[in-house]
C-alpha cells in the first residue's frame, strides 16, 4: 500500500490538467511525406545528382601509364606511402602520435598488407599473361636485399628518363636485364591495368565479391599525379576543405566544417599527427557540447541570446506562464 | 546521365578568404538554411492561437 501512495504522488503519474489541444499525427506525417517527396522528385529534375564516374586502375592506366607504372616500382621498393604507413597496414612505420597517445599502436596493425606483395606481385601471379608467373617466381625466389636494389634502381633510372616508358605502346623497356624482372612486371601490370584486370585482382583479394576497396584505393592514393589531380579539380584535397565538397557543382558536406577547419591552419596542416590532433580537439569540443548545462559562463548563453524566448514568444508574453 | 534542367556536372566556383574557401553550392545551402531558421521563428503556427484558446474552454 505504501508503495502505490507513493507512486500516485509521483508527478509523472499525475494527469495533466492544464489546457489541451488536438493534433492530428497522421495528417502531419502525411504531409510532411508528400512535401519531401515532391520536393526530393522536382529537384532531382531539376539538378539531377552528381555522377561522377569511379576513378579506377583501368583509368589510372589509360590516362597517365607512367604515374602508375612509376608508383607500382615504389611499391616493390617499399617507398610508397602505404609502404611506410605503419598500423594497421603493417610495422614499418611508427603512426601518429601525440606524447603518450598512440592509438594507432594500440590497436595494431588489424589489415596487413605488404604493399610489393598485395598490390604487384599476388595480382600478378592472378593474371593469364605468358610468362607473368615465371616474373612472380623470380622475384620471389630473390633475397629482399635484391628485390629492393633492383626497384630502387630502376626507380632512379625511370625518374631520369620517362621514356623508358615509350609513349607508343605504354610498355617499360627493359634496359638489358640490369633491373631483374621490375621492367617486366610493371610492363604486365600495366597491361594487366588497361584490361581491367588490375582492378578485379585487387578488390577480389580478400572475398569473391569485389566489395573490398582498401588495396585499390591504397594504391591510387601512393600515386604522383593522377589521383591527386582529380582530386584538386573537384577541391577534395584535405587542404582544400575537401570533407565539406563534392564533385562538380552540388553541395557538399558543410557541417563537417568544423572538422575541416583545422586542417586549414597551423600546426595542424603542417604536423604529421595532424590526423589525431583533429580527433582529439574535436573529441573534447564533443564532450564540452555534451556537458553545456555544465559548464560555467557557457551555461549563461541563451540567457544572453535567447532565442528561445523569440520561437515561444506566446508563452513569454503570457504574465502567468512565467512564474 | 539524365539531362537535368540546370547542369551541375562541372566545378564548382569558390570564394576563398584566407585559410578559409568555400563553394558557392555550399554558400546557398547555407543560407537557405538560415533563411529557412529565420522563417521559422518568424511565420507563427497556423491557427495556433485560436486552438490554445479553445483547450483552454
Amino acid at each position: 500500500m505504501k508503495n502505490q501512495n507513493s507512486f500516485k504522488n509521483y508527478p509523472a503519474s499525475q494527469s495533466w490538467s492544464g489546457p489541451k489541444r488536438q493534433y492530428d499525427l497522421i495528417k502531419e506525417l502525411v504531409i510532411a511525406i508528400v512535401v519531401v517527396a515532391v520536393l526530393s522528385i522536382g529537384l532531382s529534375a531539376l539538378f539531377s545528382s552528381p555522377d561522377e564516374r569511379a576513378v579506377t586502375m583501368k583509368s589510372w592506366a589509360t590516362h597517365n601509364p607512367i604515374d602508375l607504372a612509376q608508383t607500382a616500382v615504389g611499391e616493390l621498393a617499399g617507398t610508397t606511402t602505404s609502404a611506410g604507413y605503419g598500423a594497421p597496414y603493417n610495422q614499418n612505420g611508427s603512426g601518429q602520435s601525440i606524447a603518450f597517445i598512440s592509438p594507432q599502436k594500440w590497436l595494431g596493425v588489424r589489415i596487413p598488407i605488404n604493399s610489393a606483395q598485395d598490390l604487384v606481385i599476388k595480382p600478378l601471379a592472378t593474371s593469364n599473361i605468358p610468362g607473368a608467373t615465371d616474373l612472380v617466381s623470380k622475384w620471389n625466389s630473390t633475397s629482399a636485399d635484391q628485390q629492393i636494389k633492383w626497384a630502387n634502381d630502376f626507380a632512379k633510372a625511370f625518374d631520369k628518363d620517362n621514356a623508358l616508358l615509350s609513349a607508343n605502346n605504354a610498355n617499360v623497356q627493359n634496359s638489358d636485364g640490369k633491373y631483374g624482372p621490375v621492367p617486366a612486371i610493371v610492363n604486365d601490370l600495366l597491361t594487366m591495368a588497361r584490361s581491367g584486370a588490375l582492378d578485379g585482382a585487387l578488390t577480389t583479394s580478400d572475398s569473391p565479391l569485389p566489395t573490398n576497396f582498401t588495396k585499390p584505393l591504397l594504391f591510387l592514393a601512393d600515386g604522383g599525379s593522377y589521383f591527386s589531380s582529380i582530386a584538386s579539380k573537384y577541391h577534395l584535397q584535405g587542404s582544400q576543405w575537401g570533407v565539406m565538397n563534392e564533385t562538380g557543382s552540388w553541395p557538399g558536406q558543410s557541417w563537417l566544417w568544423l572538422f575541416s577547419f583545422w586542417y586549414q591552419i597551423p600546426p595542424f596542416n603542417s604536423s604529421p599527427a595532424g590526423d589525431l590532433w583533429v580527433g582529439l580537439i574535436m573529441g573534447v569540443l564533443t564532450f564540452a557540447l555534451l556537458l553545456l548545462p555544465f559548464i560555467p559562463i557557457l551555461r549563461r548563453i541563451p540567457y544572453w541570446i535567447p532565442i528561445h524566448k523569440l520561437i515561444w514568444r506566446n508563452w513569454y508574453s503570457d504574465p502567468d506562464s512565467k512564474n | 546521365m539524365f539531362l537535368a534542367v540546370l547542369n551541375l556536372n562541372h566545378p564548382a566556383h569558390f570564394l576563398n578568404w584566407g585559410p578559409l574557401s568555400i563553394s558557392i553550392p555550399n554558400l546557398v545551402i547555407i543560407l537557405v538554411m538560415v533563411f529557412l531558421f529565420i522563417l521559422a521563428l518568424m511565420i507563427p503556427f497556423p491557427n495556433h492561437s485560436q486552438e490554445n484558446k479553445e483547450g483552454e474552454k
